[in-house]
């Protein structure tokens, strides 16, 4: 049955007004980062860069002079670009790895307090981060871990392990044993039944517990600005240090902000399926 | 097998929730000697507190504000959704991004939108013929607290659809079918249908909405500062326990603020429990 033309026309004018309140301020974080300072002022507004330049990625990246106000810019930025992909990258094969061990372990095997180990850690998706964050603190100070790779990682993968862990004990559920117990009868070890029988059946899983994980790390802020100051500090902690410098333009910032979005954006469009499948079996917990 | 696990979360989430608790009865703070035991006086320091109030205040009028919009807007966008036939995955992967970027990388991005001079925002609006030049957006408090929601909104609402959406396509076709027979108009059908069997979902998404306004923080921190004004709760105890050094108050505040956001997702969940036993 066709639809009467207006109610199509209303349809697509909704989805074109939802397309544009999402698409609209990544799109204009893409041309700013695209148009030369001195053009910034410009009125009427140009919706489209009118002289577009790459200047803004090249300082930022250090290919033309990337000091500025007697700061490096290029060498900050660089640094924190490898500190975000560093630790958010760790802690998602970190969080994985150990999820589908332990998730393996509470849907297969039986050991004493199996249950109560299963929902204490679960649970603690309600405990909201902020929670825990000032002892931490205290603790990482008196472990020297303030500032240093590992500290902030085992904080992302601790925060990241109950969701994973529930996503990935669900997909286990319902995966059929008969697989299993052919391999098991044959004499194979535990870990080689995960590895090489439960894991490639369960990649779906895996890659939205990883995406989810990942997204979470990328994004992280608080736990950065608190326990990675210094030669640690991420993207997420140093862009809004360069919005409150005067010496840092708007272009370079767009231009930095384009970069610290790219890869989430990338996730989303390549693996949106998965993204979405986590997504739900996160939020219905 | 399961201990990395226990030992991660042992260490860094069960450990340091006891510490909490337990420091949040003694005055802890590296500015002064000692820990001596205070008892509860953390805890009733709170309610005398000029700065901690109104930084509830915002929290609460945040929680109200998004939860309603990202509600509303959220069925509204979801029903939208359901209704096309083709391109469903790339409208949906479009209206997810905002969700996946980093908090604060989009409340920069919103600070250059609303900047008075080169912003989008005022651009958008003259173009249009409205007097909007130079207009501050930060200069008065309702302006600033609805600026520093509209992003908050922005990056939650894709949550809420993508969770009523998933409802709205489990619901089996021939129901609208028949409905169609009967001659119901399309109004009749969403409130007949479509609400009652997406009620569970809408709760379940205005749970995570509630939650996530609770622990509004990056938005409210890149838009305006320390701007008690603006200042959400979470805020509060950031700059108690890492700009002023008072560890324990900001542990006593942390757990109230814990349980307080335990008990509004425990209400949701309760209820949600009894309405689908109804059903």
């Amino acid at each position: 049955m066709k639809e009467p033309w207006h109610i199509r026309l209303g349809i697509w004018a909704g989805i074109a007004l939802l397309l544009a309140w999402s698409l609209l301020p990544i799109y204009w974080t893409l041309a700013s980062s695209l148009t030369p300072t001195v053009e910034f002022n410009a009125r009427p507004l140009h919706l489209f860069p009118e002289h577009p330049t790459g200047e803004h990625y090249l300082r930022l990246l250090g290919v033309l002079d990337g000091h500025m106000g007697g700061v490096d810019v290029a060498g900050e930025f660089r640094l924190a670009l490898f500190n975000s992909i560093l630790t958010s990258g760790a802690a998602t094969v970190l969080c994985v790895l150990m999820s589908l061990l332990a998730a393996y372990a509470f849907a297969r095997l039986n050991f004493f307090g199996r249950e109560v180990l299963f929902y204490a850690v679960v649970g603690t998706m309600a405990v909201p981060g902020y929670a825990v964050l000032i002892p931490l603190f205290r603790l990482m100070v008196s472990l020297r871990q303030i500032d240093a790779y590992l500290g902030v990682t085992l904080i992302y993968v601790s925060a990241f392990l109950p969701l994973c862990l529930w996503l990935l004990k669900g997909v286990m559920d319902t995966l059929p044993r008969s697989l299993e117990e052919a391999a098991r009868i044959d004499g194979a070890s535990h870990m080689r039944i995960l590895f090489s029988i439960i894991a490639p059946i369960a990649a779906p899983g895996l890659t939205a517990a990883a995406i989810l994980t990942f997204l979470g790390a990328w994004g992280q802020y608080v736990v950065p600005l608190v326990f990675s100051p210094k030669d640690t500090k991420p993207l997420t902690v140093l862009i809004p240090e360069f919005a409150g410098k005067n010496f840092v333009d708007y272009g370079l910032i767009m231009a930095g902000g384009s970069i610290a979005i790219a890869v989430p954006c990338l996730l989303v469009i390549f693996l949106n399926r998965y993204l979405i499948s986590g997504l739900l079996a996160g939020s219905t917990k | 097998m399961v201990l990395p696990i226990l030992l991660t979360m042992g260490g860094l989430v069960f450990y340091p929730l006891l510490s909490t608790a337990w420091d949040s009865l003694h005055r802890v703070n590296p500015m002064q000697a000692g820990t001596p035991f205070v008892g509860i006086s953390n805890y009733t320091r709170v309610f005398s507190d000029v700065e901690v109030g109104q930084a509830w205040l915002n929290t609460f009028k945040y929680v109200v504000i998004a939860v309603f919009a990202e509600t509303v807007l959220g069925v509204l966008a979801a029903s939208l959704i359901n209704q096309l036939k083709s391109g469903r995955q790339w409208v949906l992967a479009a209206v997810v991004l905002p969700w996946a970027l980093p908090g604060v990388v989009s409340g920069v991005i919103w600070q250059w939108i609303y900047s008075p001079g080169p912003g989008l925002l005022n651009g958008l609006l003259v173009m249009i013929g409205l007097d909007y030049e130079g207009h501050l957006w930060f200069n008065d408090s309702t302006s600033a607290m609805l600026a520093v929601s509209v992003v908050h909104i922005w990056r939650m609402l894709p949550l809420t659809i993508v969770i009523v959406l998933a409802a709205m396509q489990s619901i089996p076709g021939d129901l609208y079918e028949a409905a169609r027979m009967d001659g119901a108009s399309r109004l009749v059908m969403f409130r007949n249908i479509t609400l009652p069997l997406t009620r569970g979902a809408i709760a379940v998404a205005m749970t995570n909405a509630t939650v996530s306004a609770f622990n509004l923080f990056d938005e409210a921190i890149v838009l305006a500062r320390n701007s008690l004004e603006t200042r959400p709760i979470l805020l509060q105890i950031y700059l108690e326990a890492f700009k002023k050094l008072n560890f324990s108050y900001g542990m006593a505040l942390s757990l109230m603020v814990t349980f307080i956001s335990l008990a509004i997702s425990l209400g949701y969940v309760l209820r949600i429990h009894r309405s689908t036993r109804l059903d």
